[in-house]
C-alpha cells in the first residue's frame, strides 16, 4: 500500500490556501473530528445491517479524503457508498473496519507531518 | 495556482456554501475569501433556505450546492428554489464527484446553472463563480431596472392622482428613494420659517424618526440638511463619523447612520426642502443613486409646487367662505335650511360688479401683479360682503355677483345693495389711484337688479354653490357690462325700491342682450363725489 497521502494532492491543498499552514492545520483538525464522526456512524450502520445508513458517511468520509490528500482511504469509501447504493453490503463489517483502519493511518500521517513541520 | 488574496475576482459576491461536510465548507469557505467573495454556510438543504429566505441575511448572489446530505438533499432544495419565485433566479452551482455525473445531469435538468467537481480545484471554482455571478448581475441589473421603472411611473401615478395632497406625493416619493437608492433611511424636510423639518420619512425606527421630527435643522455646516440648504447643491458625506464639520447629533447615535447624501427640493432657486437619504454602514451611494435620488426630489419639488398652488386657492376659497358663512351656514344648520337649499322662489336684489380694462390690464401687467390686485380687491370686497350682509354667490376673476334677501329677509334689499355699490365704488378709489400711478387704469363697473329669481344649490355631490337663477340676475351682470367705469347702473324695479333712499337719475334705455325690449336703466348719483356713503338714510336724504 503507497502512503496514506498522497504527496501532489497535499501539496496542492498547502498551495491553494496560500502556504497558511495553520489554516491548514486547522482543516485537518475539522477533517479528522469529522472522520472520526463519520468512521462511528459507518460502525454503527454495519452493526445495525443497513446498507442505506451507509451512504452518507461513506459519502462524506470519500469527499473529504479525497481533498486531504487521502486517496486509497477515499477510494474505500467510494467503494463501499457504492455498494451501500446498490442495498446490499454483504461484507460491511469487513470494509468498515478497513476503512477504520486506513482513518487512522491517514491520522498517524497527518499528525507526523504537523510534528515533523513543527520539528523542522 | 492563485495565490488567494491576490489575483481575486474583479465582481465579490455573496456566496452560500451548503454541505454537510464541515471539512469542505471550511476549505470552500476559504477559498472564496481569497477570491474576494464572501462566504456564508449552510450545513444542509433546510439551513441553506432558511438562510436564504431570512430577510436578516443579506441576498445571497451564488449557492454552492452539494448533492448528498441529512436533513434536505441538493435535490429537495433545487426544487424548492424552482418554486420560490423570490429564488428561482439564484445561479446554483452544483458539487459533485467526478463519479457522480447522472446526479449532475438530474440537477441540470432542475434548473442547476452549473456543477464543479468535488475534488477542489481553485482555478476551476474561481471561473465558475465568476461566470455565476456574471449572469446574476445580469438578471440584478435587469430588474433594477424594471423596478426603477415601476417605481418612478408608480410616483407619477400618485402624482397625477393626489397632485395636490403633498403628504401623499412627499411619502411616495421617500418611499421610492430609499427602496431604489438602498438606503436604511429617507426623510423629506420642507422650510418651515427658518428651519427645514420633517415632512416625510420612511425606513427609520420610531425613535430616530421622534428625535429627526422634534429636531428642526437651520442652513449650516454642521448637519447634512444644513449643507444643503446652504450650497443649494447635493451633498454626500461617506461616513459622518470621519467628517470634521459634522456635528454627530443624537439623531446620528439613535439612526446610527453613517453615509448620507442630501439633495436640495428646489423652488424658484431657493432651496425650499431637503431630500436626505442615509446609509448605516460606510458605502457611498453611486452614480445612478445620485442620478435617482436626483429625480426624486425633483418630484418632491413638483409637488411642493402644487402644494402651494393649491394652498393659494384654498385660502382664498377660505375667505369666501368667512363672507358668506353667517347667512349660508346658519340656514344649512336650520331645520328649514335643506327646504331652502332645495331651491326656492323669491325677490332678490342682485348686485354685480366687474372691472373695466381688466382683460388688458392682466394681459399686460405681470402675473403677480395681477394676483396682488386681485387679492386686494376681492378682500376690500369680500369684507364690505360682510358689512352689508350680503351674499356672496361668486367670485370669478374681475368679476363679483353678490344677493340680497337670500336666504335672510332684508326689507330694505334694494338699498342694501345700492350703498353696498356706492361703498365699493368708494373704496376702489384709493385701488384705482393707486393702480394708476403704476400705469394701469382699473375701475370698477356696478349693475343692480331686483326681481324673482330661484335661489337654491347649484352644482353636484361635492362642489356646491349656493345660487339662483332668474332675470334680475342676467340683468344684473348686463347693467354692469353697460356701465362705464365707476357708474353704478339700477334696474327699474332697484330705483322704484330705492327711491327717497338712495339718489339716482334715470339714464335713458338700452338695449340689452338676451332682452328682447329696451330698458330703462338709473344711474346713482350720490356718493359719486367721492365722499363715503355707509350711513342708512342719511346718506339718501342728504343726497336728495
Amino acid at each position: 500500500m503507497s502512503a496514506p497521502i498522497d504527496q501532489a494532492v497535499w501539496t496542492n491543498l498547502i498551495e491553494m490556501t496560500g502556504g497558511d499552514v495553520e489554516f491548514v492545520d486547522d482543516l485537518v483538525d475539522t477533517y479528522l473530528a469529522d472522520g472520526e464522526r463519520q468512521v462511528a456512524a459507518l460502525r454503527e450502520a454495519a452493526a445495525g445491517g443497513s446498507a442505506d445508513d451507509l451512504v452518507r458517511p461513506a459519502h462524506s468520509l470519500k469527499s473529504s479524503s479525497l481533498n486531504v490528500g487521502a486517496l486509497d482511504l477515499g477510494a474505500l469509501c467510494r467503494a463501499l457508498e457504492e455498494s451501500a447504493r446498490t442495498g446490499k453490503v454483504p461484507d460491511a463489517t469487513q470494509q468498515v473496519t478497513a476503512i477504520a483502519t486506513g482513518f487512522d493511518e491517514v491520522r498517524s500521517a497527518l499528525l507526523a507531518e504537523r510534528a515533523e513541520r513543527a520539528a523542522g | 495556482m492563485t495565490p488567494p488574496g491576490g489575483n481575486g475576482a474583479s465582481l465579490p459576491g455573496r456566496i452560500l456554501v451548503v454541505d454537510d461536510t464541515p471539512f469542505n465548507r471550511q476549505l470552500l469557505a476559504r477559498l472564496l475569501r481569497g477570491l474576494g467573495h464572501e462566504p456564508v454556510e449552510a450545513v444542509d438543504g433546510r439551513q441553506a433556505l432558511a438562510r436564504l429566505r431570512d430577510a436578516d441575511v443579506p441576498p445571497i448572489d451564488v449557492i454552492l450546492l452539494d448533492i448528498v446530505m441529512p436533513e434536505m438533499d441538493g435535490y429537495q432544495v433545487l426544487a424548492e428554489l424552482r418554486d420560490d419565485p423570490a429564488l428561482r433566479h439564484l445561479p446554483v452551482i452544483v458539487i459533485s464527484g467526478v463519479d457522480e455525473l447522472d446526479s449532475v445531469v438530474r440537477c441540470l435538468e432542475m434548473g442547476a446553472a452549473d456543477y464543479l467537481p468535488k475534488t477542489v480545484d481553485p482555478a476551476i471554482l474561481k471561473a465558475r463563480i465568476a461566470s455565476s455571478l456574471a449572469r446574476k448581475r445580469l438578471h440584478d441589473a435587469e430588474r433594477e431596472a424594471v423596478d426603477r421603472q415601476a417605481a418612478s411611473n408608480e410616483v407619477l401615478a400618485i402624482m397625477s392622482r393626489s397632485a395636490f395632497d403633498l403628504q401623499v406625493v412627499l411619502d411616495a416619493v421617500v418611499r421610492a428613494a430609499v427602496r431604489l437608492c438602498r438606503a436604511d433611511y429617507g426623510v423629506a424636510y420642507t422650510l418651515d420659517g427658518d428651519a427645514y423639518r420633517v415632512a416625510a420619512s420612511a425606513g427609520g425606527t420610531p425613535e430616530l424618526d421622534a428625535w429627526e421630527r422634534d429636531h428642526p435643522i437651520r442652513p449650516g455646516r454642521d448637519s447634512l440638511v444644513g449643507r444643503v440648504a446652504l450650497i443649494g447643491q447635493v451633498i454626500s458625506v461617506d461616513d459622518v463619523l470621519a467628517d470634521r464639520e459634522y456635528q454627530a447629533t443624537p439623531g446620528q447615535h439613535v439612526g446610527g447612520y453613517r453615509t448620507l447624501i442630501g439633495i436640495p427640493i428646489e423652488e424658484d432657486g431657493a432651496v425650499s426642502g431637503v431630500l436626505a437619504l442615509t446609509r448605516n454602514e460606510v458605502r457611498a451611494f453611486g452614480d445612478g443613486e445620485r442620478a435617482l435620488a436626483i429625480g426624486f426630489a425633483e418630484q418632491a419639488a413638483i409637488g411642493i409646487a402644487n402644494a402651494r398652488l393649491l394652498e393659494t386657492i384654498e385660502r382664498q376659497r377660505g375667505q369666501l367662505a368667512r363672507f358668506l358663512s353667517p347667512q349660508v351656514a346658519q340656514l344649512v344648520s336650520s331645520p328649514e335650511g335643506e327646504a331652502l337649499l332645495a331651491g326656492h322662489r323669491r325677490e332678490i336684489t342682485a348686485m354685480f360688479c366687474d372691472l373695466r380694462n381688466f382683460t388688458t390690464f392682466s394681459e399686460s401687467a405681470e402675473p403677480e401683479e395681477v394676483l396682488g390686485f386681485l387679492r386686494r380687491y376681492h378682500a376690500t370686497v369680500g369684507s364690505l360682503v360682510v358689512e352689508h350682509e350680503g351674499t356672496l354667490e361668486h367670485f370669478a376673476g374681475d368679476g363679483i355677483m353678490v344677493f340680497f334677501n337670500d336666504p335672510a329677509f332684508q326689507d330694505d334689499h334694494a338699498a342694501r345693495a345700492a350703498r353696498m355699490a356706492m361703498a365699493v365704488r368708494e373704496r376702489f378709489v384709493d385701488i384705482g389711484d393707486e393702480w394708476r400711478r403704476r400705469g394701469h387704469v382699473l375701475q370698477v363697473g356696478i349693475g343692480i337688479a331686483t326681481g324673482y329669481a330661484t335661489m337654491g344649490r347649484i352644482g353636484f355631490e361635492g362642489r356646491y354653490d349656493y345660487g339662483g337663477v332668474g332675470n334680475a340676475i342676467i340683468l344684473a351682470s348686463r347693467l354692469s357690462g353697460e356701465a362705464a367705469a365707476g357708474e353704478i347702473l339700477l334696474s327699474q324695479r332697484t330705483f322704484a325700491a330705492v327711491d327717497g333712499q338712495v339718489a339716482a337719475e334715470p339714464a335713458g334705455e338700452r338695449q340689452l342682450k338676451g332682452f328682447s325690449r329696451p330698458m330703462p336703466v338709473f344711474r346713482v348719483t350720490a356718493g359719486s363725489g367721492g365722499d363715503l356713503v355707509v350711513a342708512e338714510t342719511a346718506t339718501a336724504a342728504e343726497a336728495s
